[in-house]
């Protein structure tokens, strides 16, 4: 394989890598808690932020010829970056919780969401100081590149495999909490809010703990992009791209990690990737143009026809309380003479 | 205070747009039910109507009719088409609001594929400046002033002395109750649609009427104030539209002139918050309440 393809498959597994976490964390939200959190990408940018900033080290001064302000500088060893990326993402989304969570019909919920979208997208632009405005940050140092002595090629390589490891990682997170019976009360929220309240269920706080760990994932995704991509900018998490994530959970199965994990490999990935081998035609951004009109097309379609996705969740059955042996008998010797 | 007082002016121009596109706003998302996150872009779409029929010659009125028309047009079909079907197949809120999405992505990038990225204006006659009470304000905005004023009397006067206004709120409360009490609700959903879609694209019209020039996302960009303005009054509230443009408009430009233009929207945010975190029971105003999308 020659190298130009290495490269280009590595930097497509990357993506891809982050792009299925992301839709694990929007999975949680959308999927398993029904929260439809269409901020999904400020808390992704939170993280890549913050990643961003503590690799960078403190901001130069203007005066000293430094060309990018921002706040809280560090120069922290790898996994820190990411795992700080997490918590900022966990706490920024209890703050967005704290009033966008409360019992609102969920089209007002998605309202309010837009809403925070937008306004940080227009924050994080005009607020210079914060992290550079519109221009955004660049040369963000690659993890361990300074530790490890690698040629190019081969450190495309070690990031994938680090990727894959954080895969894993967050991986084992969704799978432990949507196959706990934490998962299952998620679910009976989402699908029976009244009935789980009835049953003595803390609704808020459940659909709580789903957003804020929805925001942990979604920070580290953005901390491995940017870890990756070394550059990061309001133009990057425009309120659209939340609806690619929307339109690969929907495509894969709402609800189930695996198909969510398909979802990630055919929308943002073969979907968009696939279209930068057609040729270039018309005025620029034509193309861009064509490619939202095919993806919003795309989450209609399957809206109308698959409506549960390609791989749908996993229908759960539960015997009924009665009709375990042990209950049986229960019952029969309280009823007994 | 030198620059408060023109912001005033700003305030109520801005105010008057957003009491067309609120009231839109409100009226169809109270009788219906369906978030219609398209509505900035429809606004759009009208506003490039307008900017083809100034091309070819008319005049601006002539475009603000087509404007509304196509807007009215747009939106019955939309919901006739697209978001009724989705709604009769099962599709709950949360995928009615991904519908939604996937239309206004659709219509602003479809226009973006026709239009191109470029900076469009409409063809206006030369607009003079006019002194109002210390606010000074062109011949244009006091005619987006004027519109409005007239189009929320002809609200006014559409639901309170005709059947179709007490048709709409009964609708609202409970689509199955009123329907078996005689009222077409499939007739009022459509004129819902309707004065929604005609106002939207009006508003969309005397929008770009206000700016140098628009683009692509030009209404989409005015959904914020939108949603907050129907928020702040109530859904399906179209009088507390009216009172929320207000507020919003001139808030909004207020902190444009004290702060920096680039808060606008940020004002809009932070009163939807402040809404929600104070009277919550405002936003679930009666008739929205658990209730699922009327069709």
């Amino acid at each position: 394989m020659s190298v130009a393809w290495q490269f280009y498959i590595s930097t497509v597994l990357i993506y891809l890598g982050v792009d299925v976490i992301a839709c694990w964390g929007l999975n949680l939200q959308f999927g398993v808690a029904g929260l439809v959190n269409f901020a999904f990408i400020v808390f992704q940018a939170a993280g890549a932020y913050t990643a961003a900033v503590l690799t960078l080290g403190p901001a130069t001064p203007v005066r000293l010829g430094g060309f990018q302000q921002y706040v809280g500088g560090a120069h922290w060893p790898f996994p820190l970056p990411v795992l700080a990326a997490g918590l900022v993402g966990g706490v920024l989304a209890a703050l967005v919780g704290s009033f966008a969570i409360r019992r609102l019909r969920s089209d007002y919920e998605a309202m309010v969401m837009l809403v925070v979208s937008l306004i940080a997208t227009s924050v994080a632009t005009n607020q210079v100081g914060l992290v550079n405005g519109p221009n955004g940050l660049a040369v963000i140092p690659k993890p361990l590149a300074t530790m490890v002595d690698l040629s190019p090629i081969d450190y495309q390589w070690l990031f994938v495999g680090v990727t894959a490891v954080i895969c894993v990682c967050v991986y084992w997170l969704v799978h432990i909490v949507t196959s706990s019976p934490l998962g299952r009360t998620l679910r009976a929220v989402r699908d029976n809010e009244a009935a789980a309240a009835a049953l003595g269920k803390n609704v808020t706080g459940l659909r709580m703990l789903a957003f804020v760990l929805g925001g942990v994932i979604a920070g580290i995704s953005g901390a491995v992009l940017v870890e990756f991509i070394s550059a990061w900018s309001p133009g990057s998490w425009l309120y659209p791209e939340t609806f690619i994530y929307f339109t690969a959970v929907i495509v894969g199965g709402r609800g189930n990690n695996l198909g969510v994990m398909v979802g990630a490999l055919l929308v943002p990935v073969a979907f968009l990737e696939a279209t930068k081998f057609l040729p270039q035609f018309g005025p620029a951004g034509l193309t861009a143009a064509l490619q939202w009109i095919v993806v919003g097309t795309l989450a209609l379609l399957f809206l109308w026809f698959w409506p549960r996705g390609v791989i749908p969740e996993r229908r759960r059955r539960f015997p009924a309380a009665a009709s375990t042996p042990a209950r049986r008998s229960l019952i029969r010797a309280r009823s007994g003479p | 205070m030198n620059t408060l007082v023109p912001a005033i002016g700003f305030g109520i121009v801005t105010a008057s747009i957003l009491a067309v596109a609120g009231v839109g706003f409100t009226l169809q998302f109270g009788v219906t039910n369906i978030l219609n996150l398209a509505f900035g872009d429809i606004m759009t779409a009208a506003a490039f109507v307008a900017y083809l029929v100034t091309n070819a010659g008319a005049s601006v009125w002539v475009a603000m009719v087509a404007g509304a028309a196509f807007g009215a047009v747009f939106s019955v079909a939309l919901n006739r088409f697209l978001y009724t079907p989705f709604v009769r197949r099962g599709t709950r809120l949360f995928g009615m609001i991904i519908v939604a999405i996937a239309v206004s992505l659709i219509v602003q990038n479809g226009l973006l594929a026709i239009f191109g990225a470029n900076f469009f204006s409409l063809r206006m006659p030369r607009p003079t400046s006019v002194h109002v009470a210390g606010m000074v304000l062109t011949t244009v905005q006091l005619a987006i002033i004027g519109i409005a004023v007239a189009t929320m009397i002809v609200i006014h006067l559409l639901l309170r002395y005709t059947k179709l206004g007490k048709a709409m709120r009964a609708t609202a409360t409970d689509p199955e109750l009123a329907r078996n009490c005689g009222i077409a609700t499939d007739r009022v959903i459509d004129l819902a649609w309707t004065i929604s879609g005609a106002l939207c694209g009006l508003a969309g019209v005397i929008l770009v009427m206000n700016v140098t020039a628009f683009t692509d996302t030009t209404g989409s960009g005015f959904l914020i104030p939108i949603i907050a303005v129907a928020v702040l009054g109530g859904i399906g509230q179209p009088y507390g539209a009216m009172l929320g443009a207000l507020v919003i408009g001139l808030a909004s430009e207020l902190a444009a002139a004290v702060f920096s233009p680039d808060y606008k929207n940020v004002v809009a945010f932070v009163i939807l918050v402040i809404v929600l975190l104070a009277r919550p029971q405002g936003i679930l105003s009666e008739i929205a309440t658990r209730k699922e999308v009327a069709a």
